[in-house]
């Protein structure tokens, strides 16, 4: 196994891009990463190339060769990748993978989404899904975890709210967020119900956005000073048991615990958490799948300020899917990318302080009750 | 052409049109005449002594045959929540889902709730199945979806 790196990083703001094709989108954030790891696209000779509903809406197919190309790269392995949520971490393991088994010295990586048109309506698991066709919607199966996580917990609808308005205060001070005006906790609790006890701004905002990493293996990094370590990226799928506990999040918690074991670390090593907060009960249950605080105490921990900009274990600095915005298969690569501006000590205003190790989580769609992808990825300066 | 259903003794007031179920093999009906309720259907694997919802095509754990199975049509609420915002395939708004476990197997079954009472369940609720004319198919065409409703409504004072 080779180490691997992160040595460019490029992400646009996370917004509607009316006037901009996914294409465009795309072409801009693999040229900001390009650029910003100093080498010459010919000798990045593989790509990974992530969207989710680029087929659906707009008739698209392989467009990960096409954007590649249009920055100076072809002519190697590129794939095209969907696994919902997760789609743009997955392509990051993907590549991670093939860089530590020396299949490649360099490799892209690009999460796109256009999704702010008129009708998408909520997103679903595919339409041929028997949950899609019995109802599920996506908020509704965290509504679900959340109603079940107040009657075993005591997890209260404040507590919830308070995971959007500590990440829409982080967004306040990202200058690529979807939302930049904070919210007040009684703005969150007091806002259209989407579905019960879930209100508007405790549901990610669907946007238009990409992003882009370039690793490298590494032999390939000694005079870049700027490179960040990834120490684990791992990649499930879902263990789809029966009965399924919705709020002892058995595949939230193998994914965590896989990581931590290939890092060779814990919880106790992180200085920040970017974790898949779709849905405020989301980022709960997470806390306590990545093992930051107990089964059931995740609300508590929100309350009390521990993961807020400053606290013990920052979470969600960049905002969040909540703040920033979720254009679903930027997310991941989103994600990498801010902790990788961390561990470089160059995210500004929003900068937390001494950070040697952070952690990315990403999750994708349901089935029976569970997520079908998750990833879990640990970066180090 | 979805087949359609040859007898239809829904319960529910306007269920009498032939409707197509949204997925066949799922729910049965009463025979035409006769009483009594709709049941959920779902495989069977003798091998590991394992029901599922919905069936399989091989049983996901040995690979074996399944066969076809009533999982029965009482259930308690795991956990429940109401769709407010825009509904998908033309169900009400809002409309009801969760999580029964079936009383028969212990199976926990993802299921659309009753949208007449969105407001009434609670985790623990005792929930019985019913069919009815519920939204469209993806296509515009009306369908026969399964829901759970309660198995007491609440009195007036109650609610």
């Amino acid at each position: 196994m080779t180490d691997v790196y992160v040595i460019g990083a490029g992400i646009i703001p996370f917004a509607r891009h009316e006037a901009l094709s996914l294409t465009d989108l795309s072409v801009e954030a693999a040229f900001l990463a390009i650029k910003d790891s100093g080498l010459a696209p010919h000798r990045i000779d593989s790509g990974y190339f992530a969207s989710v509903l680029g087929g659906r809406l707009f008739g698209d197919s392989t467009l990960g060769q096409s954007v590649f190309a249009e920055v100076g790269i072809s002519g190697g392995p590129i794939v095209n990748i969907e696994n919902a949520c997760a789609s743009g971490s997955s392509a990051v393991c993907l590549a991670y993978n093939a860089l530590a088994a020396g299949q490649s010295d360099y490799a892209i990586v690009l999460g796109a989404e256009k999704m702010c048109v008129p009708g998408l309506g909520l997103l679903n698991s595919g339409e041929s899904d028997i949950e899609t066709k019995l109802g599920l919607v996506t908020p509704a199966s965290f509504a679900l975890r959340a109603q079940r996580h107040m009657y075993e917990f005591g997890t209260t609808l404040e507590q919830m709210a308070q995971v959007s308005v500590k990440n829409r205060r982080h967004a306040a001070a990202n200058p690529i967020a979807f939302f930049r005006q904070p919210v007040t906790l009684e703005e969150v609790l007091t806002a259209p119900m989407i579905t019960d006890p879930l209100t508007r701004p405790q549901c990610c905002p669907m946007a238009d956005g990409a992003a882009a990493l370039v690793l490298a293996s590494g032999p390939a990094i000694s005079h870049n000073k700027r490179a960040i370590k990834i120490n684990a990226a791992v990649l499930t799928s879902g263990s789809y048991q029966n009965p399924i506990d919705l709020v002892r999040w058995e595949t939230d918690q193998r994914s965590c615990r896989l990581a931590y074991e290939k890092a060779g670390m814990g919880p106790d090593d992180l200085d920040l958490v970017e974790c898949h907060d779709a849905f405020t009960i989301a980022e709960i249950i997470h806390y306590e799948a990545l093992g930051l605080c107990e089964v059931g105490e995740g609300g508590r921990l929100v309350a009390e300020g521990a993961t807020s900009l400053g606290g013990r274990i920052p979470v969600n600095v960049s905002g969040g899917l909540i703040g920033r915005g979720h254009p679903v298969a930027a997310t991941g690569v989103a994600q990498i990318v801010e902790v990788v501006t961390q561990l470089r000590g160059e995210a500004k205003e929003r900068q937390v302080e001494g950070t040697k190790v952070g952690l990315a989580h990403c999750m994708g769609a349901d089935r029976q009750g569970d997520a079908r992808s998750c990833t879990v990825a640990i970066l180090s300066s | 052409m979805p087949a359609r259903l040859k007898e239809n003794t829904v319960s529910e007031a306007g269920a009498t049109d032939l409707l197509p179920p949204v997925q066949e093999g799922i729910f049965s009906l009463p025979a035409a005449g006769e009483t009594g309720s709709p049941r959920l259907l779902g495989g069977y694997c003798r091998a590991c002594e394992r029901y599922h919802f919905p069936r399989e095509r091989h049983c996901h754990r040995c690979l074996g045959p399944v066969e076809g199975a009533d999982l029965g049509n009482t259930g308690i609420v795991y956990s429940f929540t109401a769709v407010r915002a825009k509904p998908p395939l033309g169900l009400p708004q809002p409309y009801g889902v969760g999580f029964v476990d079936l009383a028969a197997n212990g199976l926990r079954v993802f299921a659309l709730l009753d949208p007449d009472c969105v407001d009434d369940f609670k985790i623990g609720s005792s929930v019985v199945l019913a069919v009815k004319p519920l939204g469209h198919d993806g296509k515009g065409r009306p369908c026969l979806r399964p829901y759970f409703t309660l198995q007491q409504y609440p009195t007036e004072s109650e609610a």
